[in-house]
């Protein structure tokens, strides 16, 4: 009921390995689409390899506070009924939109998270670019919810990995489209190759970790165009490889600006306001990036749809 | 350590414990390196070759949209591009097999000196290096 019995991230490494192998040769030999540049890979699977060691760092932290939160709880979940994993599928999924939102959204989960998008490719060894900071941050935070409900802390693990794992394979150009069934339901290569696209018409949407639904709900979904292909990684691309400058640059821009800023006010949004926020506005976010998109379509006379 | 506090038997455990986390370790950071020199040797980067006028106008047209830049450079090995639009700079250099923009005053970029057919720009987070002919710099094209 504590401890999960298995981890589904490590029980998939061996797969994930040889996904990424397979995914290289299908790319050398040209059977579908799919680029790795050295340096961009070392980056990507240091990133995920460090994070692990992160997460066994921070790991007694958050699993002691979700361990106490259960101690408090609501209800008594059984880990043996199917339609409480029903359930905690259902909501860890919604959890997962609601964290991947913020991280996007606010600039202190930003600096955590932006290392998943940095990297200019968008292939397999992309999905392993991991965070190292997300325990700092307290992102994992929005998961004691569903142990204070009464959700056992080892099936909360335990469908944490699966949303992992399945969001593993998404991470690729070889595959364009799904059968529109699946689309329409589920996160797949197409919905989130948008998800990391920096174009501008792609900014913030496709948060989905399973499920795309969220997205439609919430309408931050939209849809891969033909017509403008993704170009990936940040909106200012980072001028190195160097794989310590990828994992804090963020947060030391927002020291930088903390410790610039000339009120309380202005500091609260450098860390809390969009990526981008400055006091005077003259950074770009994601949302002026949007509007001059849209002024110069409308000045070229053809509006977005 | 935390053997020596709790008795033999914990030291046992723990040490299994450090044993089976180092073998891990050790065999996840030989799999980086592998699947690294995999795809090194299969040679999948996207293709880059040197940009010419036209490549390098859809480049600064791309990277920074609200732009007009007057004029337009391509280093001389085409891995890189200056443009100037009146007292502002749009610089693009070549970053593994994709292009990073930056902008910055057009007075630092006049400023610089190039040595031996290189001219190298100080940037925040990087410090690319642009290939010059004949050490003339600003190029006629810029100036």
């Amino acid at each position: 009921m504590l401890k999960a019995p298995f981890d589904p991230v490590q029980l998939a490494i061996p797969f994930f390995v040889l996904a990424i192998v397979l995914e290289i040769l299908v790319g050398r030999f040209g059977k579908a689409k799919a680029n790795y540049e050295t340096r961009d890979t070392a980056v990507s699977l240091s990133m995920g390899f460090g994070s692990t060691v992160a997460g066994l760092l921070f790991g007694g932290v958050v699993f002691a506070t979700t361990v106490w939160v259960w101690h408090h709880r609501i209800f008594t979940i059984p880990m043996t009924a199917v339609w409480a994993w029903v359930a905690v599928f259902l909501l860890e999924d919604l959890t997962y939109y609601w964290f991947h939102r913020l991280s996007h959204e606010r600039r202190v989960w930003w600096a955590s998270h932006v290392n998943h998008h940095t990297s200019t490719h968008y292939n397999l060894s992309t999905a392993l670019r991991q965070t190292w900071t997300g325990g700092v941050a307290g992102t994992w935070l929005l998961w004691l919810p569903l142990s204070f409900l009464g959700f056992p802390p080892a099936m909360v693990a335990i469908q944490k990995g699966v949303s992992l794992v399945y969001q593993f394979w998404i991470h690729t150009e070889a595959i364009k489209r799904m059968p529109r069934w699946f689309e329409a339901v589920f996160n797949t290569p197409s919905h989130h190759r948008v998800h990391h696209a920096r174009n501008a018409r792609y900014l913030d949407a496709n948060y989905a970790g399973i499920l795309i639904i969220w997205d439609r709900l919430f309408g931050t979904f939209v849809p891969e165009t033909d017509e403008e292909p993704c170009r990936y990684g940040t909106v200012k691309n980072l001028g190195n490889f160097n794989l310590f400058h990828n994992v804090f640059h963020e947060w030391i821009g927002i020291g930088k600006d903390v410790a610039g800023s000339k009120s309380p006010r202005e500091a609260l949004g450098y860390v809390f306001g969009p990526p981008g926020w400055s006091p005077d506005g003259s950074r770009d976010t994601s949302h002026t990036l949007k509007a001059k998109w849209r002024a110069r379509l409308e000045a070229e006379g053809s509006p977005p749809q | 350590m935390l053997g020596n506090l709790n008795g033999n038997k914990f030291r046992g455990d723990a040490s299994v414990l450090d044993k089976a986390l180092l073998i891990q370790l050790g065999g996840s950071i030989a799999a980086v390196a592998l699947l690294v020199a995999f795809a090194a040797w299969m040679g999948v980067a996207r293709a880059t070759p040197p940009l010419d006028a036209e490549a390098a106008r859809a480049l600064v047209a791309l990277e920074f949209p609200d732009h007009k830049p007057d004029a337009v450079w391509i280093a001389a090995d085409g891995a890189g591009v200056i443009a100037r639009e009146g007292d502002l700079a749009l610089v693009l250099y070549r970053r593994g097999d994709s292009y990073v923009a930056r902008d910055l005053p057009w007075s630092v970029i006049a400023g610089l000196k190039p040595t031996n057919g290189r001219l190298p720009v100080r940037l925040g987070d990087a410090r690319p290096v642009f290939a010059v002919n004949d050490d003339v710099w600003p190029p006629k094209e810029l100036a």
